[in-house]
């Protein structure tokens, strides 16, 4: 492999500002989501107020005209659906260019290539099942009750029933990505209702997870266009992210195809699960979808893929059964320094329709003389003696990454991120000589796993839904 | 090891299948400790105090006299685990300091209601729903709304 040299980004400290128009963006958008919270079925005029200055943000472009419309719309009670699609999509455009904005301003930072989508043949046509409209309808009717009687105000009552949608969601495939993200913010609405007095309701989130699971519920899934690659991947950081129903490990490597320069691809492994499953229990849940991925990552070796499809937006779906694990331990902290230190523009990212500056994850790697980090929960790195602040709150807690580690260590991957209006950086792989990453002891506790909760409810799902159905 | 945020002491599930702070109630399904395929359906009401246990065929507890069955302590003691005694206590809104409580057991005393029957079907099947949640297919596919869950 040739060796790359190892300076690090120069440019972060440019990332303490953040662009202008980001800043005025979040402001608007701020007050929008006050609307939610006390909800659009008692408009006041601050509300309608902010609604116009939101339709005005919009002149000159495609949405608004149907903005003016669903806004006149709402200001005289018509509670129908497609107003409240169209601020959603409103909403989402206003963070895709927050977004866009803040992706410039990093890789001009890092002074790197704007990650661009992968060109391929259009998707095959594939009709989506026909229940599926069904039940995204019944998903878009759900949120509009939601914002009709404002988040603020939510009864548990009006919660409940949407569960049976739910159900009949987790048992439709191809609306995997719907079940993971409604049973997400299900969960997180009845943890706050029914609520004793005044509901702490952490307003931009739930706006968020709301906008975000009504755009996903326009219209069913396209098929999507992809592309069979082989070559071998080398797995180099990790990311868990997890609600009480859904765990997902997500892992960053270096794909090698056969005549091509290595390029940087994203892959994950996903399960549903429930609140009680945790520690151990994950490994077994990963182990059905990604048992030779966790073998990669706890070994550091690299995995042979032939016929494994990927996305335009560098995600490859990982299928074990197109997955080989070999035997040689790779040098992975040499192999994250020759991709990140210049990557090109096939990296990963964000289909138009999903960005929001919450997906932002630029891959960066920073080599030891870069940063200094001390302490036992380390808040912040120092770059050339300035402070950068670390995402600790996104590293989830565990041996396998313990941000400890960073004081001595000889090399660092973080995803740049961008949250509470500002950038900071979320290690995923800490070099100790050996890497650090989340997911390496999962591996070695498949077999804890077993006998365990996993196995216990398994067995009595297995005895009970059979009886059911 | 991974460890979560959330859960302050691992919980076994094989006494107590399942537990949930749900639509005002702390309620779950507890296995017989004799017959290994007949299960008991117990909750507490939040505010009322009030509380039941029966098969879930609807039929009573022998062991509810008036007051709390053994089903409905391991009930308590489960829910404890897995959801830490503040967020018991406040969710039932029981009048103790949650920093003195050591097992759920000991909330029994705040606990000032009495039995009062629901239908056992109503949270038998959000047990259904619970283990649908395991029976449902892991995916390899991109889920990038995960970006928002992180614990
Ligand atoms: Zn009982």
């Amino acid at each position: 492999m040739p060796l790359h040299p190892l300076h690090g980004p120069p440019g972060l400290l440019d990332l303490k500002s953040v662009p202008e128009p980001v800043t005025h963006t979040a402001g608007l958008l701020a007050q929008l989501d006050e609307v939610f919270e006390s909800g659009f079925g008692r408009l006041s005029s601050a509300n309608l107020q902010t609604l116009a200055s939101l339709a005005s943000s919009f002149a000159g472009t495609p949405l608004a005209e149907p903005l003016q419309a669903a806004i006149a719309g709402l200001g005289r009670s018509e509670f129908v659906d497609r107003h409240f699609a169209v601020i959603a999509a409103a909403r989402a455009a206003a963070h895709g260019a927050m977004h866009d904005a803040l992706v410039a301003q990093a890789c001009a930072a890092l002074s790197r290539p704007r990650p661009e989508l992968e060109v391929f043949a259009a998707a095959p046509a594939q009709e989506a099942p026909p229940r599926a409209a069904v039940l995204l309808e019944s998903v878009r009717q759900w949120l509009m009750e939601l914002a009709i009687a404002g988040f603020a105000n939510l009864e548990v009552g009006a919660l409940l029933p949407f569960q049976a949608t739910l159900d009949a969601i987790m048992a439709e495939p191809a609306l995997v990505r719907h079940a993971a993200l409604l049973s997400g913010f299900l969960d997180e609405l009845l943890t706050v209702f029914p609520a004793h007095g005044k509901p702490e309701v952490p307003r931009l989130r739930w706006v968020d997870l709301w906008a975000r699971s009504m755009v996903l519920s326009l219209a069913p899934p396209a098929p999507v266009a992809t592309r069979e690659v082989k070559g071998e991947l080398r797995v180099f950081a990790t990311d868990l992210r997890q609600h009480d129903h859904v765990v997902c490990l997500v892992a960053f490597g270096a794909l090698h195809e056969p005549g091509k320069p290595p390029r940087v691809v994203r892959t994950s492994v996903s399960a549903f699960k429930v609140d009680v499953l945790q520690g151990e229990d994950l490994a077994g849940l990963l182990n059905e979808v990604g048992g030779k991925l966790l073998e990669a990552i706890a070994g550091g070796q690299g995995l042979k893929i032939a016929g494994m499809l990927l996305h335009a937006t560098g995600d490859l779906v990982w299928q074990e059964s197109r997955a080989e694990v070999l035997p040689a331990k790779l040098k992975l902290a040499e192999e994250a320094a020759a991709v990140l230190t210049t990557p090109t523009a096939l990296r990963p990212s964000a289909r138009p329709e999903d960005r929001h500056p919450a997906v932002i994850e630029e891959l960066v790697w920073l080599p030891a003389e870069a940063y200094a980090a001390t302490g036992k929960e380390p808040r912040e790195v120092s770059l050339g003696g300035s402070p950068f602040p670390l995402a600790s709150e996104r590293v989830p807690v565990s041996d396998d990454l313990p941000l400890a580690e960073l004081a001595g260590s000889k090399g660092l991957v973080a995803l740049l991120r961008f949250d509470g209006g500002r950038w900071s950086l979320q290690p995923v792989m800490i070099d100790k000589g050996k890497p650090r990453m989340v997911g390496t002891s999962l591996q070695s506790a498949r077999a804890k796993a077993r006998g365990g909760n996993l196995a216990t409810l398994k067995e009595r799902a297995g005895k009970l839904l059979r009886k059911k159905s | 090891m991974i460890r979560p945020r959330v859960l302050p002491r691992a919980r076994k599930v094989q006494k107590v299948p399942f537990v949930e702070l749900y639509a005002g109630r702390l309620q779950g399904v507890v296995s017989s400790g004799s017959d290994q395929d007949r299960v008991y359906v117990s909750y507490f009401e939040a505010g009322s105090g009030n509380f039941y246990c029966s098969t879930n065929n609807n039929r009573p507890c022998g062991g509810l006299r008036g007051s709390p069955c053994k089903h409905l302590v391991e009930l308590l003691n489960e829910g404890v685990l897995q959801y830490g005694a503040a967020r018991v206590i406040a969710y039932l809104g029981l009048q103790a300091e949650p920093d003195k409580v050591k097992s759920g057991g000991e909330l029994l005393r705040h606990i000032k209601g009495g039995p009062h029957k629901v239908e056992a079907g109503m949270v038998f099947s959000r047990f259904l729903t619970y283990l649908q949640y395991v029976s449902v297919a892991p995916t390899g596919v991109p889920l990038p709304d995960m970006a928002w869950f992180v614990r």
